[in-house]
């Protein structure tokens, strides 16, 4: 009914005085927004703007990137992958059945040398490659209630099939925790033990609040299956550095991870003498161990990629400022040139 | 409940069947104490129903017996809605019986029990909804890699904004209908006048009213002379009668019943019945019973069903949709393919012992993909946009409420009429509009007639030039030397004449006085006109069936011959032409006969006698009617007078011929005799009555011809001609002759001199030839091959002049060839001609075929149309189109109710398509590929991940990340720029209406627009994730610590909800605070989302992904410098994109934008300001007019053609005529074949 009650307002404004035209009126009361009428700035996205922005672009990123990069090789980093290495020749083509051995020492030093002087602290990585941190299976095979207090070490649930093992839960739960990276790794120098600091390689925020300092180890490796490090029973969870490290799931199938620090630093040509524990079974899926010693710089560890890109982009903004700028000048286009509209171009047609 | 009430119901169902009736009676009065009961009313549908005027009781017996299943399904439903009866069931149906209140309307959709289950299933009609629902229950199962919050918050948030927009519409609704119910009436209880609430009315009652508001026709309504005396509430309430009466039915012109007063059967016809929402005038109140109530209205039967259409730009959305599932489709079928590759036991950590399950069972890849599929399906979900069509429903709504319904561009002043969007969701049809269906009269034309000129005795009279006219000299580069009109020339509404020749009394000086008054009593005399009001010249008021006869009669009263009163047999003239000047007489005419219009007769008489006895017969009517009845003398006149038929028809006037004949005694009695016999004949009456006609009307004398000026409206030819530059082609379908429609054209712009005309017709002389022999199958057989000869002929002209010469074209064909080259044999031929042409004029045709032009380009041709009208004859052109517009702010509803847009001028066309619905197509092209650019960077970034998890479906966003991404972090600005974007001001839209022809190509919307945003959403999601995730690697400050995959993603996700903003911000136009204030404030929404959520631990079982990941990435340059780069280097590709194609492939718009860069919207508040508040002098006689009460209702085409006035002037004279069926579509195809011809 909303038309006939339209109309009466209609009808009794009409049979009202020819004087009062306004009153009884419908109508609309004038607003901006109403009238579509609001206050806008309209950036128009002219050739001067684009040259601009292309420049400015470039002098904002020519400067971060060179930053960046020069940052990145101030980084001092030897890698050395050991998966192979460590195998002992005789057993090169039986490399599962090597690992799985638990009767063989798995005893492997190498020497490395330095490069470059290398200030402290250098940070003891190692390297995973084709190890699916992410995958669906594994990243939710964990239970955060039971990591953080104790009152809820029975609760498992998420933890498959690392749940329980001979009937009782395990602490910690689940995957993640049962396949534990036990390589170890210890440095000399001109025989003397370089101390690898192994606190604090955790977040603090981790420490703190997932990982509860009244949990203890519990019922963990027992199951017949092993498959990775045993934690210290004696020590509570928040000070299981190496577990919350290893318990951070990586993005990407090949990852970092923070084995500890060595404070003190090393000089160019120095030999390190590093003793590897070469426990942990990538070889079954062939995935590569890596053993990294790197320095930072306020940007972190090296990593060229953020200084490439920027220095790429700018430079490409630059190069396109320059190329726009040219053929601004050879073939200007003239702003609102009427000419342009399709039909003074093509009057005829459409 | 006693007996007496059933007995009388079972009676009057029974009829007359006496001989049963006492037994019948009997056993009822037995069994109604038990038959009462509500489990038993059985639905029945009797032909009629009766109902006992001022008697409750007995109605509400009858009513609950009749109409119980109305009662039942909808009224207490209802009425606990109203009243917030929240009893239980029982109770409200005692209620709904002690109180009966079924004159309550509804137009609600649902009531507080029904709306969420009713809302929701509405809801869930949407693929799209229905799509998350079952994703929503998917992710409850293990194969989810999403927790259900990921798919139910997002949908429930949707839902709910559906829901209270729903219930706010409906809230709306109710309001309007509480108001509408509540209205005062009085009603008869016992001997007073109570005042009681609409709502309570119930059938029977007797009521009186001042009040009914609606509908604007005038309408004459006379109660039945029997029913006279019941005025006052002491005799009222005495009146006792039942009134018998159809079902009820929605057809507003038809009625059916009798009044059975003390044993006396009085017909009941539409004259007696008064609509609902009908307004009183001329009278203070009205006593009157109740026949029908509520629902069973004829005026809410008619309203209840508006024409749902979708537009064609939501149907384009739908082939969108469904790429993008077939989208989702591809990409889930990869990784489930990948996932069954990758899936080993050699991954030991990942546990795949023997009994794992079975979606990473190794020994079963068939099975692990087939589940995969399912877990990519709901992590990949987001690629649909749930948000989509909530989103593009609220940006319309308000379009339609605040903007088109508030455009003071829109509003007509004169009529007090703004525009009103009655559908919202066809906005963005209205930037596509390629065709325009357009009625004539009351669209184009004002349906004001005004007495223009005029040819008496042979001579032309009358010194004004028509709008045509003065086209016509323009064209022709002649001047036209304008009289200067005298100072004392009169104005009223119906006369614009001016001649010193005769006015004022001057053409008692002319050569022959007689042939004068001969013509002004004919215009005096001979019609069908009531006068009202104050017998005064200045105050009385003239009410016709049409806006010609007023004129003429207005006119008559200026030339002195004032028309004063109609008695049943008598007009009263007040004549002051007699001998001296100021000498005023009063004469009595005796209308002995009126020999009333129709569409055969095409002319009207009357007979009277002069008080002298002359016994003079009146006839007015076409020219070729009349011409055909004159007698053989006074060539000249005759030929004179044709000659001015012809100049008056070319100049766009609408013409009439005056004769008369004396009658001698002895004729007319003769002929009388004959008259009523065949007036009181029972079969075949009007056939004998026009019979009878024709004996007496011949040997006319012709008098001269009247000219009638049908005004064009305000701006109809400038807007034409703005629309046609736009690109829309313009088709006028119109009822008129030829020769009248093509004036038209060329009054408006349509067509000119620069056009080839082909015109198709039916006027030919093998065609006329055929008719005249009146075999009907020789005449198709003729006008098939002259209609088939003439579309070959045409097309190929069309093709030659179109092709070669660069021609525009424009097609006229009339009604009848219409009719044959619809065919289907044809059809082909008629589309591809017209569509040719650029604009195409269709005469003579009816309602009917108007809406078959209309799909037959709809359907045919694919394209866009509109069509506008304001009349009943164009309500089924109005549905057919796309998109129907029809003309409201004066009489008449029919056109408007079934109406998408009703705008009060059909030069608000320009408003309504270039700026609103150009604003709206272009607005709505950026939200949805904008949509869909969003969902697809974001999902494809998923996507990406999945290649580095061995296709496991790990998701790489936090739940809440994903399910709020669509509803709170990108969900506004997307709004803000369906509402606010505008690229070129609204009066550069109409200075530039080429710009139009953007959206007619649709070229906003097409696959390569959709494609390039496909390209960058491609783009953009492979820099978020390989540059988020390449750059995270390694160490990431002095510490040394390394990022996990949660910190990885946060780094992700915040870069892609700032990229995605500022995205928008590339692609608006037009940047207000809104933009800023959306934009920054989604932004900011994320941060604080996210300091919130990663700060704080919550007891209940989440997984603790995300703690603390936005503290550990802001403590890192990583952060940061991601946070610059990588929404950089994302929008780089957008960016240079939009620049080269600006700088080298420009938009028209954007060529207007730089054209006008450093003007300020040219619109000022002041002028805003202006528009209704200060009326020029033109648009205050307009005002004035306006201002007067209101004529005949304008669906009437032909002066004379009126379904009401028949049967008043057969009642005046004590005959009843039985009502015809007068439908809508007959009443209109009347109108199309009665037109008064120029000839």
């Amino acid at each position: 009914m909303q038309n006939a009650n339209g109309s009466t307002a209609g009808s009794s404004s009409a049979s009202g005085e020819a004087s009062a035209p306004l009153r009884n009126s419908k109508r609309p009361k004038y607003s901006r927004f109403t009238q579509q009428e609001l206050p806008a700035c309209k950036p128009i996205l002219t050739p001067r703007w684009v040259i601009s922005v292309f420049t400015l672009i470039g002098i904002i990123f020519v400067p971060i990137g060179l930053a960046a990069l020069a940052a990145s090789n101030k980084v001092v980093e030897i890698v050395y992958r050991y998966d192979d290495d460590c195998v002992p020749p005789n057993m090169v083509n039986m490399k599962v059945a090597y690992i799985q051995n638990d009767t063989i020492d798995k005893t492997c030093t190498k020497t490395l040398k330095v490069p470059k002087h290398m200030s402290q602290p250098i940070y003891v990585y190692y390297q995973l490659d084709n190890f699916y941190q992410n995958h669906r299976r594994y990243v939710k095979s964990r239970n955060d209630a039971q990591l953080r207090k104790a009152s809820e070490a029975n609760e498992t649930s998420g933890c498959d099939p690392e749940r329980t093992a001979n009937g009782a839960p395990i602490v910690p739960c689940g995957l993640i925790a049962w396949s534990l990276f036990n390589d170890t790794y210890s440095f000399a120098i001109r025989n003397r033990n370089l101390t690898v600091n192994k606190k604090d390689i955790s977040w603090k925020s981790d420490r703190d609040h997932k990982f509860g300092k009244d949990v203890y180890p519990r019922n963990f490796q027992n199951s017949t299956l092993r498959g990775g490090a045993k934690l210290n029973l004696t020590k509570p969870l928040s000070e299981q550095e190496d577990l919350i490290v290893w318990m951070r799931t990586a993005a990407l199938p090949t990852f970092r991870k923070l084995y500890g620090r060595i404070e003190q630093d090393l000089v160019i040509n120095d030999a390190i003498t590093v003793q590897l524990q070469n426990n942990y079974n990538t070889y079954s899926f062939s995935g590569k161990k890596t053993l990294v010693l790197s320095t930072s710089s306020w940007i972190g560890g090296k990593n060229d990629f953020l200084g490439i890109a920027y220095l790429t982009v700018g430079g490409l903004c630059f190069f396109l400022a320059v190329a726009f700028t040219i053929v601004y000048l050879v073939k200007p286009r003239k702003l609102g040139d009427p000419s342009y509209l399709s039909w003074n171009r093509n009057p005829a047609g459409h | 409940m006693d007996g007496k009430g059933w007995e009388r119901v079972r009676m009057a169902r029974l009829g007359g069947s006496s001989a049963s009736r006492g037994r019948e009676a009997a056993q009822l009065r037995q069994v109604s104490s038990q038959t009462v009961r509500l489990g038993r009313v059985q639905p029945q549908a009797p032909s009629h129903r009766t109902i006992y005027c001022n008697d409750r009781e007995a109605n509400l017996l009858a009513r609950f017996k009749v109409c119980g299943h109305i009662i039942y399904g909808v009224s207490i439903p209802r009425i606990c809605w109203h009243l917030s009866y929240f009893f239980c069931k029982i109770l409200i149906y005692l209620v709904a019986l002690l109180l009966f209140q079924v004159n309550s309307v509804s137009t609600t959709k649902y009531n507080i029990l029904t709306f969420l289950p009713k809302g929701l299933f509405e809801q869930f009609r949407r693929v799209a909804n229905l799509y998350f629902l079952m994703i929503s229950i998917l992710s409850t199962t293990p194969i989810s890699p999403v927790s259900p919050v990921t798919n139910v918050v997002p949908l429930s948030l949707v839902l709910l904004v559906s829901l209270i927009k729903e219930a706010f519409e409906d809230w709306k609704r109710f309001q309007n209908d509480i108001a509408i119910n509540s209205t005062p009436v009085d009603v008869l209880q016992g001997e007073n006048w109570e005042t009681v609430s609409w709502r309570k009315l119930q059938v029977g009652d007797i009521i009186r009213t001042a009040n009914l508001d609606g509908e604007t026709n005038l309408k004459i309504r006379k109660a039945l002379e029997r029913t006279w005396d019941y005025v006052f509430p002491e005799k009222a309430s005495e009146f006792k009668g039942e009134i018998q009466c159809e079902q009820p039915n929605n057809s507003l012109y038809t009625f059916t019943g009798n009044l059975i007063v003390e044993n006396q059967t009085l017909p009941l016809s539409p004259n007696q019945i008064l609509l609902r929402g009908c307004s009183l005038r001329n009278t203070v109140h009205i006593v009157g019973a109740v026949i029908f109530t509520g629902h069973e209205t004829k005026v809410m039967m008619n309203s209840m069903s508006v024409p749902s259409k979708r537009s064609t730009l939501e149907r384009k959305l739908d082939k969108l949709i469904l790429t993008l599932f077939g989208g989702l489709f591809f990409m889930c079928l990869i990784g489930a393919i990948g996932s069954g590759v990758f899936i080993n036991r050699k991954y030991y950590y990942l546990g795949l012992f023997e009994d794992v399950e079975q979606q990473f069972n190794p020994s079963n890849r068939f099975v692990v993909s087939i589940l995969t599929m399912f877990t990519l399906i709901t992590l990949y979900s987001t690629i649909i946009p749930i948000s989509l069509y909530v989103s593009i429903e609220m940006i319309k709504f308000i379009q339609c409420a605040q903007f088109i319904n508030k455009d003071l561009r829109m509003y007509h002043a004169e009529t007090n009429t703004p525009a009103l969007a009655r559908t919202s969701n066809l906005n963005e049809e209205l930037g596509q509009v390629e065709y325009i269906f357009s009625d004539k009269t009351g669209t184009l034309t004002r349906n004001l007639m005004e007495f223009f000129k005029c040819s008496i005795g042979g001579v032309s009279y009358g010194v004004g030039i028509t709008e045509i006219e003065r086209g016509q000299a323009q064209r022709e580069g002649r001047a036209l030397n304008e009289i200067q009109k005298s100072d004392t020339v009169v104005y009223e509404k119906g006369f614009n004449f001016d001649d010193d020749r005769i006015m004022r009394g001057a053409w008692r000086n002319e050569r022959d006085p007689e042939i004068f008054k001969e013509f002004f009593r004919c215009l005096a005399l001979c019609h069908t006109v009531l006068p009202e009001g104050d017998e005064s010249p200045e105050k009385i008021v003239y009410q016709a069936a049409s806006p010609d006869e007023a004129a003429l009669v207005t006119a008559a009263k200026h030339f002195g011959f004032f028309f004063y009163r109609r008695t049943p047999t008598t007009v009263q003239l007040r004549e002051s032409h007699v001998e001296k000047m100021g000498n005023i007489q009063d004469v009595s005419y005796e209308i002995l006969n009126v020999l009333e219009f129709n569409s055969t007769r095409k002319r009207q008489s009357v007979v009277c006698r002069y008080p002298n006895g002359r016994l003079v017969l009146y006839c007015k009517g076409a020219d070729n009617v009349i011409y055909e009845r004159l007698a053989g003398t006074n060539q000249d006149i005759k030929r004179l007078t044709r000659e001015h038929l012809e100049q008056f028809g070319s100049s766009g006037l609408r013409t009439l011929c005056l004769a008369y004949r004396d009658l001698t005694i002895d004729t007319y009695e003769n002929w009388n005799e004959k008259f009523v016999q065949a007036k009181s004949s029972l079969r075949d009456r009007e056939k004998k009555l026009d019979e009878v006609a024709e004996m007496i009307e011949k040997d006319l004398i012709l008098i001269g011809s009247t000219a009638i000026e049908d005004k064009l409206q305000e701006g109809v030819p400038d807007c034409i001609d703005t629309l046609s530059r736009a690109g829309i082609k313009i088709w006028v379908l119109t009822g008129d002759k030829m020769e009248t429609a093509i004036n038209i054209a060329y009054a408006c712009n349509l067509i000119n001199n620069d056009m080839k005309q082909l015109i198709i017709t039916s006027e030919t002389d093998a065609i006329r030839e055929a008719e005249e022999k009146g075999d009907p199958v020789e005449i198709s057989r003729v006008i098939r091959d002259s209609v088939s000869h003439d579309l070959k002929r045409c097309l190929e002209e069309a093709q030659q002049d179109l092709h070669i010469f660069g021609q525009k074209l424009a097609l006229v064909i009339d009604g009848k060839c219409l009719m044959y080259a619809l065919d289907p044999s044809f059809r082909v031929d008629l589309l591809k001609l017209s569509l040719n042409c650029s604009s195409v004029v269709c005469c003579r045709v009816s309602p009917l075929q108007k809406a078959q032009v209309t799909s037959l380009v709809k359907k045919g041709a694919r394209r866009i149309t509109l069509s506008i009208g304001d009349g009943a004859n164009d309500v089924s052109m109005i549905q057919a189109a796309h998109v129907g517009v029809g003309i409201s702010g004066l009489e008449g509803m029919q056109a408007v109710m079934a109406s998408d847009f009703a705008i009060a001028q059909f030069r608000f066309l320009k408003d309504l398509l270039l700026v609103h619905g150009r604003w709206s197509y272009i607005r709505l092209c950026k939200v949805i590929t904008y949509f869909f650019y969003k969902n697809l960077t974001f999902t494809l970034t998923q996507f990406w991940f999945t290649f580095h998890t061995g296709f496991s479906g790990q998701r790489f966003y936090d739940d809440w990340f994903q399910s709020l991404y669509n509803v709170i972090f990108t969900a506004l600005p997307v709004i803000i720029l369906g509402l606010f974007d505008k690229d070129v001001s609204a009066s550069l839209a109409k200075k530039y209406p080429q710009l139009y022809k953007e959206g007619i190509r649709n070229t906003y919307f097409k696959w390569a627009v959709v494609g390039v945003w496909a390209f960058f959403a491609f783009y953009q999601s492979l820099i978020f994730y390989y540059f988020t995730t390449t750059a995270s690697e390694n160490g990431h400050n002095s510490s040394g610590k390394i990022f996990g995959l949660w910190d990885v993603s946060t780094m992700a996700f915040t870069c892609v909800v700032i990229t995605v903003n500022l995205r928008l911000l590339m692609a608006c136009n037009s940047i207000t605070r809104w933009h800023h204030l959306s934009i920054s404030g989604s932004i900011l929404a994320w941060f604080v989302f996210i300091f919130i959520y990663s700060g704080v631990m919550t007891p209940n079982d989440r997984q603790e992904n995300v703690y603390f990941t936005i503290y550990v990435l802001m403590s890192t340059f990583y952060f940061y410098l991601t946070l610059l780069l990588v929404p950089i280097v994302a929008l780089f590709g957008d960016f240079l994109y939009l620049g080269l194609q600006r700088w080298f492939f420009p938009y028209n718009y954007q060529i207007v934008q730089e054209i006008h860069r450093d003007e300020v919207d040219s619109i000022s508040r002041t002028e805003f300001l202006e528009i209704g508040n200060h009326l020029t002098p033109d648009e205050a006689r307009s005002y004035a007019i306006a201002q007067l009460p209101r004529e005949k209702s304008k669906h009437t085409g032909f002066a004379f053609d009126s379904p009401g006035y028949e049967s008043f002037f057969a009642s005046q004279a004590g005959v009843y005529v039985p009502q015809k069926a007068w439908d809508v579509a007959r009443r209109a195809s009347v109108r199309s074949s009665k037109r008064t011809s120029q000839r």
